[in-house]
This record gives structure tokens, C-alpha cells and sequence, in this order.
């Protein structure tokens, strides 16, 4: 489905990463394969270093924390925040809503909406896109957008699949109305028969969490884990990938009236280095303009790998001047979403490390 | 498909392949290699192939015809 925005903008983005780092090569000895495999798969996945949380931390943690530090920087004002909308799959309860904690642990106004919405890597577009509809209200002149997971806690020690790509992260988007007559192109797409694709089988109502849920299982792959931790089909998800996003990204370029060579640089979900190449390749897009470097660096953090990746590559560049970006994000639903758009002229634009 | 066997060999690590050989007799066979045969089917014959249907295949022509019959 396409969408359309018109007098939108974004002002800020902050990417908060846990400051705990661990390295695959300190875990190789924990999965199932010979160091040779490993190293193998290392580089072409791109799996480097990940920051994960400590126990006990959660989504709202690393939320509050970041939005500590916009009000201590006169970034942001409490009062100011007429909406917030936290994207998450890893909430902190399953009732009430996190974004509602966040709200009463931060003292925030009652005149406000706050929503919480569960999607995974296409989260980033999804969350923005929710932004811009509530901003279309008289009321809302500023809408916080937040995303967060902590799925490490998810992923099972002896999957090397999955664990060795993940990683945790909060981002806070700031999302305003514009008095220039810009125009945000987006598009959004399901298919929940591939609900199974990327999935956590167990803890939720359908499958509640017991003893024989939390039993690691060894699958044909060789790698082990229980009903409990996130299971992902990488094969079917790789398949997904190069099928859908290259029509999704070529129709949002006509409906916006560009060529690809417009585009100064293509932020997209960062699932592994290996299958942003292939995207890239099969696009016709050169590296430089798709970076690939999050997973390496950080982690795969689902819905912030995306702010992750442009706070970390073009910051700098997004607080000088303005850039045409295409957004992407793509993953567990299935769901696959975009969004082009002008991006420039920050209030902020980094990367800050939380401390536990 | 001129490049196939050419291409599988580089992906198996060794210098030729037969097509009658088997996926699994391969040192370098593992959850890589299928990954980097879906990567290759993809991108040079516009096939998707799942981990499972490589996996059954059984053998370099097994392969090939899987290929061949979905294109």
C-alpha cells in the first residue's frame, strides 16, 4: 500500500547503545562447529562485535535513559511531547503498555497519546509512518518516536544462526510538522503466512513458557534451541528479502518521481552484512551509498538497526546539510515497509552509550 | 547454466566438481555453502531455493536440475 505525507519532518535522532560489547570470537567455542566454520561464516556475515544489555535491563531502560539526556541537553522539553509512540517486541510487561511506563517513570503531561505498536526490523518506517498520521491533529505539534529491543535475551547461547547477529538498542526520533511544502513518500506491505519465518513459539498465550519450553533442542543444522528462544528460518527470510524490497524500493521510486541515482544514500535494515550485499548487487546500488556496518560494529537490534545505521554513518553529515534518503526495513510478520524522504538540517543526530 | 559447475566448485572449495558427486561428501558441505548456493541461484538464475530443497537434492546434478526445473 503507498502513502503519503505532506509538511513532515524529522528533527532529531539519538541511538542509545548498551555499553557492554562482546565478541564472536570470545563465543565461537560455544556453538556447535569447528572454529574453521565459524570464522568462515564470520566473514561473510559480518559478525564482529555486538553491544549487548546486562541482566535485568529492558526496553524502557534504555528509552529513559536516552531521553534523560535530550532534556539534561535542552534537546527536548517534557511538555513538549505530545505523543509518544515506542516500537518494540520486547516489551517490559505484556500489560500494561511500555510506552505508558515510560510516560509515568519520566513525569510526563496525562494530555498525551503514547501507543505502543509490535513490529520487528520494519519497525523504524512503521513507527515514523504512525508519527505523521497522529501529527495531522491540531492538538500534536511534536511526536517522540522510540525504538527498542533487547532481544539477546531471546536468542539461545548455542544458536549461531541468530545469536552472533544480535544485539540491543534503543533510538528516540523526534517528529514535527513542516512549514516547507515537503512530501514523504512511504509504502507499507504484510504477509502473515510467513508468520512462521522469524517467530519465538513459546510465552505468549498460545504457547505459554514451562519447563519443557525452556529444553534446548538440537535441530539438523547443528544448532540448539528451545521453544522460548526466537527461531528464524534464515533461508526462508534470505528468499523473502530479495523478492520483495527490490519491487518495494523501485515503486516507491516512480511513485516519487526519481531515479535511483537521486537517492544519496539507501538506510536500510541491517539483518547481516551478507544479505545487504546481495540486496545491493541485485539493485544495481553501489556499497557505499547501502552501508552494511552495523552487524559488525553493534549488532542487529531489529526496528533500531536503522537509526543505528544513520546516526553511525551519516550523523555528522545530517547535522550540516540535507540528504535524500530511502528507508527500509524488512523482517518478522513478514513485513516489509519504506519510506523516501528529505532528511537535513538536525537538532541532533549521535550516539549515545548506555551504562549498566 | 555454463558457469554452474564452476561456480558450485568455488563455493565447495575445490577445484572441479563432478556431477555426480554428492552435496554431503564435500569437507567444506555446511549450513554456509546452502546458504551460498540460495545466494547464487538467486542472483544468477533468478531462482529462490529453500535450505531443504538443496539439502534433498542430493547430488551436483540433483542441483542443476532443481535449478533447471524451477526457472
Amino acid at each position: 500500500m503507498n502513502l503519503k505525507f505532506h509538511k513532515k519532518k524529522i528533527t532529531g535522532i539519538l541511538t542509545v547503545l548498551p555499553e557492554n560489547e562482546v565478541n564472536f570470537d570470545d563465543e565461537i567455542d560455544n556453538y556447535d562447529f569447528s572454529r574453521g566454520q565459524s570464522m568462515k561464516l564470520k566473514l561473510i556475515m559480518g559478525y564482529g562485535k555486538r553491544r549487548v544489555v546486562k541482566e535485568g535491563t529492558t526496553a524502557s531502560d534504555l528509552c529513559i535513559f536516552g531521553l534523560n539526556y535530550l532534556f539534561d541537553n535542552n534537546f527536548l522539553k517534557k511538555d513538549e511531547i505530545d505523543a509518544i509512540i515506542l516500537v518494540t517486541q520486547s516489551p517490559d510487561h505484556f500489560v500494561p503498555a511500555t510506552s505508558h511506563i515510560i510516560q509515568g517513570k519520566l513525569d510526563l503531561k496525562q494530555d498525551m497519546v503514547c501507543l505502543d505498536i509490535n513490529q520487528a526490523c520494519s519497525g523504524y518506517p512503521i513507527g515514523l509512518n504512525q508519527a505523521f498520521m497522529l501529527l495531522d491533529q491540531e492538538e500534536i505539534n511534536k511526536v517522540v518516536v522510540l525504538n527498542a529491543d533487547t532481544m539477546s535475551y531471546k536468542v539461545s547461547h548455542k544458536d549461531r544462526g541468530s545469536r552472533p547477529l544480535t544485539g540491543d538498542a534503543a533510538s528516540i526520533t523526534i517528529v514535527e510538522n513542516d512549514s516547507s511544502d515537503s512530501v514523504i513518500y512511504g509504502s507499507v506491505y504484510v504477509d502473515g503466512k510467513g508468520a512462521d519465518a522469524l517467530i519465538i513459539p513459546a510465552g505468549g498465550f498460545r504457547i505459554p513458557s514451562t519447563a519443557k519450553t525452556a529444553k534446548l533442542e538440537t535441530d539438523e543444522s547443528g544448532n540448539s534451541r528451545a521453544l522460548d528462544h526466537l527461531v528464524m528460518k534464515g533461508d526462508d527470510v534470505f528468499n523473502f528479502v530479495q523478492k520483495e524490497v527490490p519491487p518495494m524500493v523501485d515503486n516507491l521510486l516512480v511513485k516519487a518521481d526519481k531515479h535511483k541515482d537521486d537517492i544519496d544514500y539507501y538506510m536500510f535494515h541491517q539483518p547481516n552484512k551478507f544479505m545487504l550485499k546481495k540486496l545491493a548487487d541485485k539493485m544495481g546500488i553501489p556499497y557505499d551509498k547501502m552501508p552494511n556496518n552495523v552487524v559488525e560494529n553493534f549488532g542487529n537490534a531489529s526496528g533500531v538497526s536503522i537509526p543505528t545505521a544513520i546516526t553511525h554513518n551519516i550523523g555528522d553529515k545530517l547535522m550540516e546539510g540535507t540528504l535524500l534518503l530511502f528507508l527500509a526495513g524488512f523482517g518478522a510478520g513478514l513485513s516489509w515497509a519504506s519510506l523516501l524522504m528529505k532528511m537535513g538540517n538536525l537538532d541532533f543526530c549521535n550516539t549515545i552509550e548506555f551504562k549498566n | 547454466m555454463d558457469n554452474f559447475q564452476s561456480s558450485i566448485a568455488e563455493i565447495l572449495e575445490v577445484d572441479s566438481v563432478e556431477l555426480t558427486d554428492e552435496l554431503e561428501s564435500f569437507d567444506a558441505w555446511d549450513s554456509l555453502a546452502v546458504l551460498s548456493i540460495i545466494a547464487l541461484s538467486d542472483s544468477e538464475y533468478n531462482v529462490p531455493l529453500s535450505a531443504q530443497e538443496i539439502n534433498d537434492s542430493k547430488t551436483i546434478e540433483g542441483l542443476k536440475s532443481l535449478i533447471q526445473g524451477k526457472k
